[in-house]
C-alpha cells in the first residue's frame, strides 16, 4: 500500500506539472483556434530566467525565489507576445490553416538554440527555496517542493478561471473563444484578445518552469519532452476543458509511475500514450472536450 | 595599387609554401562531446590532449614537426561521430585520432578508422566491445587502441567494492538505455554471476528522465544493500536526488563517471560517499601528477580549481605521448607502420595515470590493466582516493 501511495503521489507531482503546461496549450485554443508549439521551449525559457535571477549562473542570485516567480511570468509573457506577433498573427490574418504550425515549431528551435547559446547547453542545478527532506504522508515519502507545484498549478488555473468568469477582460476572452466573429462584431477587438492568451499561456509556461525546476534539472533541452507530453494531456482531457487538463496530467503522470513500477521502467511511456490512441479513436474531442462541428 | 596588392597575393603564398615546408606538421584529429550531458568528459580530455601537444610542440615536436590538432564536437550523438570520422580521415587527412568519450559514438565511428588504416586511440570510452571491433581471425591488423579503463576491468572492481570488501548480498543495478549503459549492465551481471549473485532488481532508465521514483522503489522494495550504476552525470543525480525523495538512502557504487563533475554539482550532498573505479584522482600525489594538474588548473581555470573529469583530463594527456612514442619510433607517421610501433613500443613512456612499459601488443590493445587504476569516493564536492 506504501508503495501504491507513493508512486501516486510522485505521479501526482508529474501530471500537474503536465496539466499546467496542458492547460497553457488550452488557452490559446479557445481564443484564436491555434497552440503553440514552442509551450515546452516557454516554460524551459522561464526556468533558466528563473535561474539567472535567483540563482548563481549570472552573478547572482539577485532576489529570492518567490520575488523571482512574478518577474519570470511577465517574462513569460512578453516571450508569448512575440511568439503571437511573429508567429501567428500573420497565418490568422491570412485565413492560413497551417501557417502557424510550423512557425511555433521554428520559433521554439530558435529559442532553443538562443538558450543553448546563453546557458549553454549542460544541466544546470536549480536552488530548492524549501528544505528537500521529504515528510510522511500515510507512510510515503513527500517534498515540500512537490506540494508546492500541486497547490501552485492548481492556484495558477484557478485564477485564470475566476479572471475570466469575473472581470470585463475576462468575457471579453470568454466571447472571442464563444464565437470570435460576434465578438468582434460587438465591438472586442479579438486580436488583441489573442495576443493576451499567448501572453497568458507563455507566463503559466514560465511559471511551470520555475515550479518544476527544484525537483528537476534545469537546461535548454528540459522543455521539449514536457512540451511534447503535455500535448498528449491536452489531447485526452480535450482542449477546451480545464478540467479536462487536470484529469488528462493526473492520469498520464500516474500511469506513468504505476507503469515503471508494476510493468517495466522500459515501458513507462507506453500505457498513456496508448490511451491518447484510444481516446483519438472514440472521443477525438477528448474525455472532457465540447464536441465542436466545423460548418464548412 | 593592383600590382601591388598581386605582389602582395605573391608574397603571402610565397610565405606560405616555404612555413608549410618547413613545419609541415601532423595533423592529429580529437573527436569528443563538447557540449550536452557528456561535455565534463569531452572538454577536460581535449583539454588534456592540448597540454600534452604544447609541452611536446614546446621540446620541438615528434621528428622535428610540430602537432597539430583538429578537434571536432561529436556531441556524444553517433551520426555526429560517423561524419566527423568522415571529415577528418577524408578532409584533414589526420595521422591518428585521439579521442571518443561515448561507447556508441565509438563503435560507430571506428569503422571509417579501420578501413583507412589510421590509429584510433580511445581515451575515455569504456564500452568491452571497443577495442574488440575488429579482431583476428576476421581482421589481419586492429587499429583501435585504448588506454581508459574497459567495463570488464570497471566492473570487477564496482562488483570486489560491493561484495568483496563491503559484504552486500544483495544489490540493484541501475543503468541507463544507451549503448554505454546496458553493455556496462551485462558486464556488471557476469562480475557477479562469478561471485554467485544475482542482482535484485535490474532496472533502466533514458537520459533525461526526471523521475527515478519506479526504478529505486522497485530496488528498495527488493532489499537492496546498494545501487550499482552506469549511466552518466546528470541521470546519477536524479538517482542520488530520487532516494532522497524517498528518504531512503544507500551507497552508489558505480563506474567510474560518479566522478563527473555534473554528478557531483547536482547530486549536491546526495552524492556524497558515492564509490567508483578512477585511473587518475586529482590530488597530485607524485611530482608528476602534481605538475599536470598545476598546468592544467593554470592553463584552463576550470571553476573551483576542480577539473571537471580528471580522470578523462589525464588520459588525454597519456594518450598523446602513447601516440607520439609510437610515430618517433615508427619514424614516419604512416599508418601501418604507427600501428606496429604502438604494438611494440620500446621505450617507457611516463604519463600521469601510469609508466606504459610496453603497453600493447599485437593482441591486446589495452593500455590500463587490472590493477592500474582505484576506487575513489565523492567527498563533499570532490573526489578523494578511499582509504
Amino acid at each position: 500500500m506504501d508503495i501504491f501511495l507513493q508512486l501516486t503521489f510522485s505521479g501526482i507531482a508529474l501530471g500537474m506539472i503536465y496539466a499546467v503546461i496542458a492547460f497553457g496549450y488550452q488557452l490559446t485554443f479557445a481564443t484564436s483556434g491555434t497552440l503553440n508549439f514552442g509551450q515546452g521551449e516557454a516554460l524551459m525559457l522561464g526556468a533558466l530566467v528563473g535561474l539567472s535571477l535567483a540563482g548563481g549562473v549570472m552573478g547572482g542570485p539577485y532576489i529570492n525565489y518567490w520575488l523571482m516567480i512574478p518577474l519570470v511570468m511577465l517574462f513569460g509573457a512578453l516571450q508569448g507576445v512575440v511568439v503571437e506577433r511573429i508567429g501567428v498573427r500573420p497565418s490568422i490574418k491570412t485565413k492560413n490553416e497551417f501557417g502557424w504550425i510550423m512557425s511555433t515549431i521554428a520559433l521554439a528551435i530558435i529559442f532553443k538554440n538562443v538558450a543553448e547559446n546563453i546557458w549553454g547547453k549542460d544541466d544546470l542545478t536549480f536552488p530548492s527555496p524549501v528544505s528537500s527532506t521529504p515528510f510522511q504522508i500515510f507512510g510515503a515519502n513527500v517534498q515540500i517542493m512537490q506540494v508546492i507545484v500541486v497547490l501552485g498549478a492548481l492556484a495558477m488555473m484557478l485564477a485564470v478561471e475566476l479572471f475570466n468568469r469575473k472581470s470585463i477582460y475576462g468575457k471579453a476572452v470568454v466571447a472571442t473563444a464563444n464565437d470570435s466573429d460576434a465578438a468582434g462584431l460587438m465591438g472586442i477587438n479579438t486580436g488583441q484578445v489573442v495576443t493576451f492568451s499567448y501572453a497568458l499561456s507563455s507566463a503559466t509556461a514560465a511559471f511551470a518552469g520555475v515550479l518544476v525546476a527544484p525537483l528537476t534539472l534545469t537546461g535548454a533541452t528540459m522543455g521539449t519532452a514536457l512540451g511534447l507530453k503535455a500535448f498528449a494531456v491536452a489531447i485526452i482531457g480535450g482542449l477546451t476543458s480545464g478540467v479536462g487538463a487536470i484529469v488528462g496530467g493526473l492520469i498520464l503522470g500516474i500511469a506513468e509511475t504505476l507503469t515503471g513500477y508494476y510493468i517495466s521502467t522500459g515501458y513507462k511511456e507506453v500505457p498513456g500514450l496508448l490511451l491518447l490512441l484510444l481516446v483519438l479513436a472514440i472521443k477525438p474531442s477528448g474525455l472532457f472536450g465540447k464536441t465542436t462541428i466545423k460548418k464548412v | 595599387m593592383k600590382i601591388k596588392s598581386a605582389g602582395l597575393v605573391a608574397a603571402i603564398s610565397a610565405l606560405m609554401a616555404v612555413s608549410a615546408w618547413a613545419a609541415d606538421p601532423i595533423k592529429v584529429g580529437v573527436s569528443g562531446p563538447f557540449t550536452g550531458g557528456s561535455a565534463p568528459m569531452g572538454v577536460s580530455m581535449r583539454d588534456g590532449v592540448k597540454l600534452a601537444v604544447s609541452e611536446i610542440n614546446a621540446k620541438g615536436g615528434v621528428m622535428g614537426r610540430q602537432i597539430v590538432i583538429v578537434e571536432r564536437d561529436d556531441e556524444a550523438k553517433n551520426e555526429r561521430g560517423v561524419q566527423i570520422a568522415q571529415e577528418l580521415i577524408n578532409k584533414e587527412k589526420v595521422v591518428a585520432t585521439l579521442g571518443f568519450a561515448n561507447t556508441g559514438v565509438s563503435l560507430a565511428s571506428q569503422r571509417f578508422y579501420q578501413e583507412a588504416k589510421i590509429p584510433v586511440m580511445n581515451n575515455v570510452a569504456t564500452g568491452s566491445l571497443v577495442t574488440k571491433q575488429f579482431v583476428a581471425p576476421e581482421f589481419a591488423d586492429n587499429y583501435i587502441f585504448r588506454n581508459a579503463a574497459h567495463d570488464t576491468i570497471q566492473s570487477a572492481m564496482i562488483v570486489d567494492e560491493a561484495i568483496v570488501r563491503r559484504k552486500f548480498t544483495k544489490v540493484a543495478i541501475l543503468a541507463d538505455s544507451t549503448n554505454y549503459g546496458q553493455l556496462g549492465r551485462e558486464d556488471l551481471e557476469k562480475a557477479l554471476d562469478k561471485k554467485g549473485i544475482k542482482a535484485v532488481a535490474v532496472e533502466k532508465f533514458n537520459v533525461k528522465d526526471v523521475d527515478m521514483t519506479a526504478q529505486l522503489l522497485k530496488a528498495k522494495q527488493a532489499g537492496a544493500e546498494a545501487l550499482l550504476t552506469y549511466a552518466i552525470g546528470p541521470e546519477l543525480a536524479q538517482i542520488a536526488n530520487g532516494m532522497e525523495k524517498l528518504s531512503w538512502k544507500v551507497p552508489m557504487i558505480g563506474s567510474w563517471t560518479l566522478s563527473m563533475g555534473n554528478f557531483i554539482d547536482n547530486a549536491g550532498k546526495n552524492g556524497n560517499g558515492a564509490t567508483m573505479p578512477q585511473t587518475f584522482i586529482q590530488e597530485g600525489n607524485t611530482p608528476k601528477r602534481k605538475a599536470f594538474i598545476d598546468a592544467y588548473v593554470k592553463a584552463y581555470n576550470p571553476a573551483n580549481g576542480r577539473i571537471p573529469s580528471p580522470v578523462s583530463a589525464a588520459q588525454g594527456y597519456d594518450s598523446v605521448y602513447l601516440l607520439a612514442a609510437a610515430i618517433k619510433q615508427a619514424g614516419t607517421t604512416d599508418g601501418p607502420k604507427v600501428r606496429e610501433a604502438l604494438e611494440s613500443l620500446k621505450e617507457k613512456v611516463d604519463g600521469v595515470v601510469a609508466v606504459y612499459d610496453k603497453p600493447f601488443s599485437k593482441d591486446d590493445h589495452e593500455a590500463i590493466k587490472m590493477g592500474m587504476p582505484v576506487m575513489g569516493q565523492v567527498l563533499e564536492g570532490r573526489v578523494v582516493t578511499v582509504k
